[in-house]
């Protein structure tokens, strides 16, 4: 039968879904929180595997009649997804146990959450995109107010998702003009029109504006920074790497495959984004004393060096940002576990970065971490922060957008100075008071040094990933040119 | 095409004078009965046998006051009794009374009727908002958390009953019923609809929207005169209506049970006779549910609001997708 | 195509004047003496107490919210409970899981909301 070998195509989707029921269901009857937690331990595990194998060995294929994808970028995006999953809801048990908080509905949202996110990252279709787009969204809006009793968090949940709908609505209403201008919802359908109309045009522009929402480019960033910092702390990372992974994986795809007449167009508006988004996100960060606002704004600032790769439009440009997503997931996962670990042990309150003062010496391991986690995202050479920005700066001079690449390079020394701000405060500054420590949880500091050590590792080594996700395009390439 | 639209018109208007005057018929019936199971006497001075009990009660209801009250929405006020009645005049327009006698046959039937049926809960809804008394909007906003909670069984139901006529069109549904009338092969699902249709009605055992301990008149407890009037004849001609339908989905329509084994030995039938013979099945078993609705009515206690919401989302609902899901499975094992 | 749907509109028309003029009878025949008392809410005969409009539990929105879920649910089942036989075994599975993720969520929010399903007019 077909359907099931589109379905085994599909399995880590599949393991998460049935996970994120059966997590469910438990939570509806009231098992213990510590069996769903291991349970969803359990689920997303066997998807991780499953995913790292289809990374290396999946073929490439249309399934579900041609809905979604499997193998090359859409392998890739599910990997990234499912191991931003997977750490986040490590560091999730221990942070909400920490903060007291500890709400079982969190692991079956998450688990929801992921599933929308591999559909949005394997989509072939428009309306594949739109349904996984929702369905990481939705839950999303529930995580960002998990901690329904705290007033930052139940306005974060209501300011992102009053945003979220209304960008739905220009996102979907895109969707609906290009499939007015093209008769067409596939991907490389629309990919084969080339005739610009007023519909064509106003249907990319709104697509574009939807997914500049869903990304937080700027001017389309406003909602980030009050969501991340209302969040719990590791959820806020899970927006900030797996569902900004997710969305621009769909992103990269749908301007590839299905809009190259118009990126081509797009350059000047993707360079124009691009350097707004890289000045506003740094500036602002420059002056934020609460560290989750900074990191907020950071994310802004990355996402700006992302669409630099976007303007730049060519398949190692495209390759660039896809690695420049795996980096990123390493190491703002980490930074704000780290940060998770500092808040969980005070209150939720407690990230102002003078009371990070003198913290570097109690629990070094935790400083050092975050340290590392932080150079590697001010892109300091030797982590993978540097190789992301490296790469996805040469693709760009490659592509002849050298004031870009001036401006993108300025902007990153900036970023440098709120960076290390902190590990200021961590190693210099006298405490004012005295804050105690508790040993942070084993599984807890070795996902953390795990990340870290990946974080290091493809500051050295990223020819071999560069050439894999070289590989993606050069074969859907080859594929475009084969068939006329 | 000529011939049927003429047809459709007559029927539409049979079907039209059967519907108003039954629901003056139930009235009676219903009061008589009531006395019946009461031991009392019931109607029994105006005309012979209190026939005319109802027409009595329409003039007195005419002649009375209507009112408004004070900070109510008169136009929301004046629209609710409309829908009601509206709603359950429409209802005939897809429903066979014999072979070739219908108003009108869509082939999407079954979706006119879930569309009409549904609409039906606006008009309490809109009655109670409007009243601006308490007891109205709690009567109302009851009203509409149980009609919603019984539709969804009750769309299930059909929905098992459309699997085995593989369309839905009404008269394909009856003919469907030829040789087995679906109570037989469906019967989970009968019974299923029978209660929804019960709820749908707000007829004892669910008519806590107008539960009078506690709500006084319910939804319409601010209405008075004629718009009462409508309330009331609505009610009874959907007793009317859910009992057509209960006959139409479940009980073969204008079919005799197991007809088409020995239809064909029975001698032919003209024209009108076989018409006749159709309506008067038809209208018979139609008698048959309005009997077991009043009788129900007199036999059975109100339930309590959770006993109501449990029994609608925690086990018709269940039962009636589990019976959906079965009867699909069995049915795709033999034709599949 | 459009007979088909002549009668409908017909009679919707007979049924809407039938309201309509029932509706008018009783305006034109009946009384209109309106004073203070008679135009007040009904409250069991004691003046009336605040406004009948405030607010009520939240157990009726969630009802509503579970409806337009499962209402939709069976408004995708009628297309391909009418066109089953020719889709085969490979749509029917994929029914049968559509149907019991729904029913899977039914369950658990009768396990997890199951106050939501008690109608109380609370504070």
């Amino acid at each position: 039968m077909e359907i099931l070998n589109d379905l085994m195509n599909y399995l880590p989707a599949a393991i998460v879904a049935i996970g994120g029921l059966v997590v469910m269901m438990q939570d509806g009857y009231k098992v213990k929180s510590r069996t769903i937690y291991s349970t969803t331990m359990i689920f997303l595990g066997l998807a991780l595997v499953v995913a790292t194998h289809d990374l290396f060995f999946a073929e490439r294929s249309e399934l579900f009649s041609g809905m979604a994808l499997s193998g090359g970028t859409a392998a890739y995006g599910t990997f990234i997804v499912v191991f931003g999953a997977f750490f986040t809801v490590i560091l999730t048990h221990d942070y909400l146990i920490g903060v007291k908080h500890n709400f079982p509905q969190v692991y079956p949202l998450l688990m929801f959450c992921t599933v929308g996110m591999i559909t949005l990252a394997t989509a072939n279709d428009l309306v594949t995109v739109f349904v996984g787009l929702e369905t990481m969204s939705i839950c999303l809006y529930a995580l960002a107010g998990i901690i329904r009793d705290k007033r930052l968090g139940v306005e974060s949940a209501l300011k992102y998702f009053i945003m979220g709908a209304f960008s739905t609505g220009f996102f979907l209403y895109g969707i609906a003009l290009l499939y007015g201008a093209t008769g067409y919802t596939r991907l490389e359908e629309i990919g084969a029109f080339t005739d610009g109309g007023l519909i064509y045009w106003g249907g990319v522009s709104l697509l574009m504006v939807g997914f500049f929402f869903k990304v937080s480019a700027v001017p389309f960033h406003m909602w980030t920074p009050d969501v991340y910092t209302g969040s719990p702390t590791t959820i806020a990372a899970f927006m900030a790497t797996a569902a900004k992974t997710a969305t621009f994986v769909a992103l990269v795809l749908v301007l590839e495959r299905a809009l190259p007449f118009a990126a081509e167009q797009l350059v000047g508006t993707f360079s124009v984004i691009a350097i707004m988004t890289m000045i506003l996100g740094n500036v602002v960060a420059l002056v934020q004393d609460n560290v989750k606002r900074m990191l907020a704004y950071s994310s802004i600032a990355h996402v700006g060096y992302l669409f630099v790769g976007l303007a730049a439009g060519t398949v190692e440009a495209y390759s660039a940002v896809l690695f420049y997503l795996l980096a990123y997931t390493f190491m703002n996962v980490g930074a704000f576990g780290v940060i998770a670990y500092y808040e969980k042990n005070h209150d939720v309150h407690f990230n102002n970065v003078e009371s990070y003062s003198g913290l570097g010496y109690q629990q070094p391991i935790m400083a050092v971490l975050l340290s590392i986690f932080l150079f590697s995202l001010a892109g300091i050479p030797i982590s993978a922060g540097f190789n992301a920005k490296l790469l996805v700066f040469a693709a760009a001079v490659d592509a002849g957008l050298i004031a870009l690449v001036v401006i993108g390079v300025l902007a990153s020394a900036a970023s440098a100075y709120y960076y290390l701000r902190v590990m200021v405060y961590l190693y210099m500054r006298e405490p004012k008071e005295v804050v105690t420590l508790i040993q942070p949880k084993l599984v807890y500091s070795v996902s953390l040094v795990l990340l870290a050590g990946l974080t290091l590792y493809f500051g050295v080594m990223v020819g071999d990933v560069m050439s894999m996700l070289n590989s993606f395009f050069a074969v859907s390439e080859a594929a475009t040119a084969a068939a006329p | 095409m000529e011939a049927p639209i003429v047809s459709s018109y007559i029927v539409m208007a049979g079907a039209l004078a059967v519907l108003l005057n039954s629901a003056a018929v139930v009235v009676y019936v219903e009061r008589r009965v009531a006395a019946f199971i009461q031991n009392r006497v019931g109607p029994n001075r105006v005309g012979p046998f209190g026939l005319f009990q109802p027409l009595a009660d329409v003039i007195k209801l005419i002649f009375k006051e209507d009112v408004t009250p004070i900070y109510g929405n008169r136009t929301l006020h004046t629209l609710a009794p409309m829908f009601p009645v509206i709603t359950a005049l429409i209802t005939v327009a897809v429903i066979p009374f014999g072979d070739g006698l219908f108003i009108t046959n869509i082939n999407v039937g079954v979706l006119f009727i879930l569309a009409v049926t549904s609409l039906g809960v606006y008009g309490v809804t809109m009655a109670g908002w409007a009243s601006n008394s308490k007891y109205s909007l709690l009567g109302g906003l009851r009203a509409a958390a149980q009609m919603l909670s019984y539709e969804l069984p009750l769309g299930m139901a059909i929905a098992s009953v459309v699997l085995f006529a593989a369309s839905l069109s009404m008269v394909d549904i009856v003919n469907s019923q030829l040789y087995w009338w679906h109570v037989f092969v469906n019967p989970i699902g009968a019974i299923i609809f029978i209660i929804a249709a019960f709820a749908e009605a707000n007829r004892t055992p669910f008519d806590l929207v107008e539960a009078e301990q506690e709500l006084v008149g319910g939804f319409h407890t601010e209405y008075s005169s004629m718009k009462f009037g409508m309330f009331f004849l609505a009610e009874y001609m959907h007793v009317v209506i859910g009992s057509m339908l209960i006959t139409t989905f479940f009980f073969g329509g204008y079919h005799l049970p197991f007809a088409g084994y020995y239809a064909h030995l029975l001698p032919e039938a003209g024209t009108w006779l076989k018409a006749m013979l159709d309506i008067a099945v038809f209208l018979g078993k139609t008698g048959f549910f309005v009997f077991l609705f009043i009788w129900v009515r007199w036999t059975i206690p109100r339930f309590k609001y959770t006993q109501l919401m449990s029994l609608g989302w925690s086990k018709l609902l269940p039962l009636s997708i589990l019976n959906f899901a079965v009867i699909a499975f069995i049915l795709m094992l033999i034709h599949g | 195509m459009f007979e088909q749907y002549l009668p409908i509109i017909v009679l919707i028309g007979i049924a809407v004047t039938l309201a309509l003029v029932l509706m008018l009878i009783s305006r034109l025949i009946g009384p209109h003496r309106p004073n203070a008392p008679k135009l007040r809410p009904y409250e069991s005969g004691m003046d009336p107490v605040g406004d009948a409009k405030e607010r009520y539990s939240v157990s009726f929105y969630m009802v509503a919210m579970e409806f337009i879920v499962f209402d939709l649910e069976i408004v995708f089942i009628y297309p391909w409970a009418v066109r089953y036989q020719e889709l085969g075994f490979g749509t029917f599975w994929a029914v049968m899981v559509f149907l019991s993720i729904l029913t899977l969520g039914l369950f658990y929010t009768l396990k997890k909301e199951s106050k939501s399903f008690e109608m109380t007019k609370t504070k």
